[in-house]
């Protein structure tokens, strides 16, 4: 009877122990846009996306939601080779960041989950409030397999007080942007006649930089580099485009061997007027300002500038998916599908970054509106353009990439540099 | 009885001496080899055989036919098909004599048979828009990524190892801090000499600015990057060969070093003469193994450069990591990985020859 009575006792204890200690469920989270030091929970005051994304992540765990979230170590640069081996290994992130770009190679080969439109709106996500573009962004085969944050596009960001100097700023205190390739050359030559400093800088050596703006270039004469399975690279409109931009490393107006820091670094020392960089930038020259040592006291950040037929830019969009295997999880899938309601609803913080955001109903709010030089790019999403889906397509851009590089870095000849690019793609589609 | 005089053997003890080796070759490296060996036959993309397996397709030899192609070296022979047959029927000959006579044995076997499968190969010219271009590119990259580490390494620990090998405590200090490199890691190693590199604030920019010289794009510039990496190999590897060099050098007799300084032997043609061939196995065996590694370079390549600019400095390892990850073309880069153990097999081979014929 002694013995029942502890069994009992015992049980029963372990019961209220099991309850009162129910842990938190647990989430993975994959994501790039680097690290940030002493991330708080206090999004306003976070600036650049590393800190801002994780504020917003570290904000959600603090959060009495029962989930707990821990960020996975990873690398910008590997980044997509580390979720490919975490998903080969059956280590998939419970979820995880990437691009519209790159939806058509994991959808496809079936990594990421479907979301149907009704677990999004029981978590409290309204697809109907996203813009087109950011459900397009989303959706592969007719299927919606992410919740969109935003979208990003190449902006020119300006130093003004470089510009005004050599008399390319307007009475409205505007820049005076060029409006063809060849006043594009007239206008770099004005700035380095009467300042001495390069016209523009952007990463021409690593990242593909490059790459997009030649793509921009395309785009604006009617043209790209693949329509459908065919690779259309050795086109007269793309070697108007990489001829354009070798003019002005040719005429000492851009310097082709800035990486990506250097060229930053180049920019914030007020040694070239403009840097082509994307939306990502806004929030952190905007704060430059503020900084006296920076060269970079009078900023502007304009559209991609019409140089050909129609206006262009190149754009791409930052999504959250879910692997396909969390489907077997329906506690944890439910706590991501909360997750990714919590980042739908912070998709105005995620917009101080710079970049545009997708959900209608905060387009148009004042306090997106309100946003540091968010009127000075407002043309930007209308002519954001991106190539069509491809499985390879980041395969695709590291041709590209390469070939342009060995034009403006090894000297290779255009044609035969486009040539080698086009059948390299041809392969690869 | 049999058991009982096994157990009691030489071949018992020799083998429950290997055996926690074999225990840890055959999973860790001997079944990967094979697997990969498998996959490298096979059309196999890393995502889509994760989650269908049947998606793989048996190509058998497709994936070497591809890595063949050398459109790119300026050594392909593609236009000149008579020629091209010429040589080929010669290299076979030559193979099928050297079969017949047993005049040589051992390694030339597969030395010539691994240069007539490639010559006859490239020289058939099996050229089209199937074939990589970039593939001998990338050999071609770390080839000479060897061809300079290795005997700029192997000098530099050699005259740092003569300098070093004597008493005292500013010789002890120095040996430490020469080897001090070797227990940092890749990524360490890189963002050192990328601080050192900085074309705007790097230390050698620092350097050169008071003279008022602009700084080379050393990671940028294309006649530069390979040796700013070859640079930064150099200083990471010295280090263990060095201590190496230590070890054969305390093994030298020091009255054939006294005889030869009484004889008139000193500086160069004392090393040249007396030390290097006295420790003549240890210089072979530091070289060969700095062969094997560096071969296998990735860290500095990815992290310095991103194998730019164009290909510029893209190694063999760092390509057939893109290849895997980047294209998921696991098959395709389970190929190259074989073609790469082919070659590191070879110079093990020639390492175990050079070693017997020296012991003979």
């Amino acid at each position: 009877m002694k013995l029942t009575k502890t069994l009992t006792a015992s049980a029963l204890a372990l019961c209220v122990t099991a309850t009162g200690a129910q842990a938190d469920t647990e989430l993975e989270l994959a994501r790039f846009f680097g690290d940030c030091d002493n991330a708080g929970t206090d999004v306003s005051t976070a600036v650049g996306e590393a800190c801002i994304i994780q504020t917003i992540i570290n904000a959600y765990s603090a959060e009495d939601n029962g989930v707990t979230i821990e960020t996975l170590p990873t690398d910008w640069g590997n980044y997509y080779d580390q979720l490919k081996a975490m998903y080969a290994g059956n280590s998939a992130p419970d979820v995880h960041v990437m691009h519209k770009s790159s939806v058509a190679e994991f959808a496809s080969l079936g990594a990421l989950l479907p979301l149907p439109e009704a677990d999004l709106r029981a978590a409290g996500i309204n697809p109907d409030d996203w813009v087109d573009r950011a459900r397009d962004a989303v959706t592969y085969d007719g299927q919606l397999y992410a919740v969109p944050m935003d979208m990003h596009a190449n902006l020119w960001h300006i130093n003004l007080d470089i510009l005004d100097q050599a008399g390319l700023v307007n009475d409205a205190g505007e820049p005076i942007l060029p409006t063809s390739a060849d006043e594009l050359m007239a206008h770099a030559k004005q700035v380095k006649d009467a300042t001495g400093k390069d016209y523009l800088t952007a990463d021409f050596a690593q990242f593909p930089i490059g790459v997009r703006m030649v793509l921009a270039m395309l785009w604006q004469q009617n043209s790209n580099v693949f329509d459908g399975d065919t690779a259309t690279v050795n086109t007269p409109e793309a070697k108007q485009a990489v001829e354009t931009i070798v003019g002005l490393f040719d005429a000492g107006y851009a310097d082709p061997n800035l990486n990506y820091s250097d060229s930053q670094q180049a920019f914030l020392a007020g040694e070239a007027a403009i840097q082509i960089n994307g939306t990502w930038m806004v929030d952190f020259y905007d704060s430059e300002t503020a900084n006296a040592d920076s060269a970079l006291q009078s900023y502007y950040v304009a559209d991609y500038p019409q140089l050909f037929d129609q206006p262009a830019t190149w754009a791409d969009s930052h999504i959250w998916a879910l692997p396909v295997t969390l489907k077997n999880d329906p506690e944890k899938y439910e706590a991501a599908l909360d997750f990714l309601a919590w980042l739908n609803d912070h998709n105005v913080d995620w917009a101080r970054t710079g970049h545009l955001a997708i959900r209608q109903s905060v387009l148009d709010s004042a306090e997106y509106q309100n946003l540091a030089h968010r009127d000075e790019y407002n043309n930007t999403v209308n002519i954001a353009r991106d190539n069509p889906p491809a499985v390879r397509y980041s395969a695709i851009q590291d041709v590209l990439n390469r070939e342009l590089q060995s034009v403006w870095l090894q000297g290779k000849d255009i044609e035969k540099a486009l040539s080698d690019a086009e059948r390299e793609i041809n392969r690869l589609l | 009885m049999r058991l009982s005089s096994f157990l009691q053997s030489d071949n018992f003890s020799g083998w429950a001496f290997i055996l926690p080796y074999l225990i840890a070759f055959v999973p860790l490296l001997l079944w990967p080899f094979f697997q990969g060996f498998w996959m490298s036959m096979h059309e196999w993309n890393l995502l889509a055989v994760t989650f269908n397996p049947a998606a793989k397709e048996f190509i058998g030899a497709g994936n070497y036919i591809r890595l063949m192609g050398a459109d790119n070296l300026g050594w392909s022979l593609q236009p000149l098909w008579p020629f091209r047959l010429v040589v080929t029927a010669l290299i076979i000959a030559l193979y099928v004599r050297t079969l017949r006579s047993q005049a040589t044995a051992g390694i030339s076997h597969h030395f010539i048979a691994a240069i007539a499968l490639f010559t006859t190969v490239v020289l058939l010219g099996l050229t089209g828009d199937w074939y990589d271009t970039r593939f001998w590119i990338v050999v071609r990259n770390t080839l000479v990524f060897v061809a300079w580490v290795v005997p700029v390494t192997t000098a530099v620990a050699l005259l740092l190892a003569i300098a070093l090998n004597r008493e005292g405590r500013w010789a002890a200090t120095l040996r430490s801090v020469f080897f001090f490199s070797q227990i940092l890691s890749v990524t360490v190693v890189t963002l050192i000499w990328q601080l050192v590199y900085g074309a705007r604030n790097g230390f050698i920019a620092n350097l050169l600015a008071p003279f008022g010289i602009e700084s080379p794009n050393w990671l940028t510039d294309d006649q530069l990057a390979m040796g700013a990496i070859v640079a930064a190999t150099v200083w990471w590897s010295v280090g263990f060969a060095l201590i190496l060099f230590l070890a054969g050098l305390q093994q030298i007799p020091g009255e054939r070093l006294e005889a030869a300084t009484l004889d008139g032997a000193e500086g160069w043609r004392k090393i040249v003469q007396i030390i290097v061939p006295s420790i003549i196995r240890t210089v072979q065996f530091v070289m060969i193994m700095q062969i094997v590694l560096h071969f296998q370079v990735f860290g500095q390549s990815q992290l310095m450069t991103q194998g730019g600019p164009g290909d510029a400095t893209n190694v063999w390892v760092r390509y057939i990591y893109q290849t895997a990850f980047r294209d998921s073309e696991v098959g395709y880069a389970s190929a190259m990985a074989t073609v790469l153990f082919a070659f590191m097999m070879l110079f093990s081979l020639i390492q175990f020859w050079v070693t017997k014929r020296q012991e003979s």
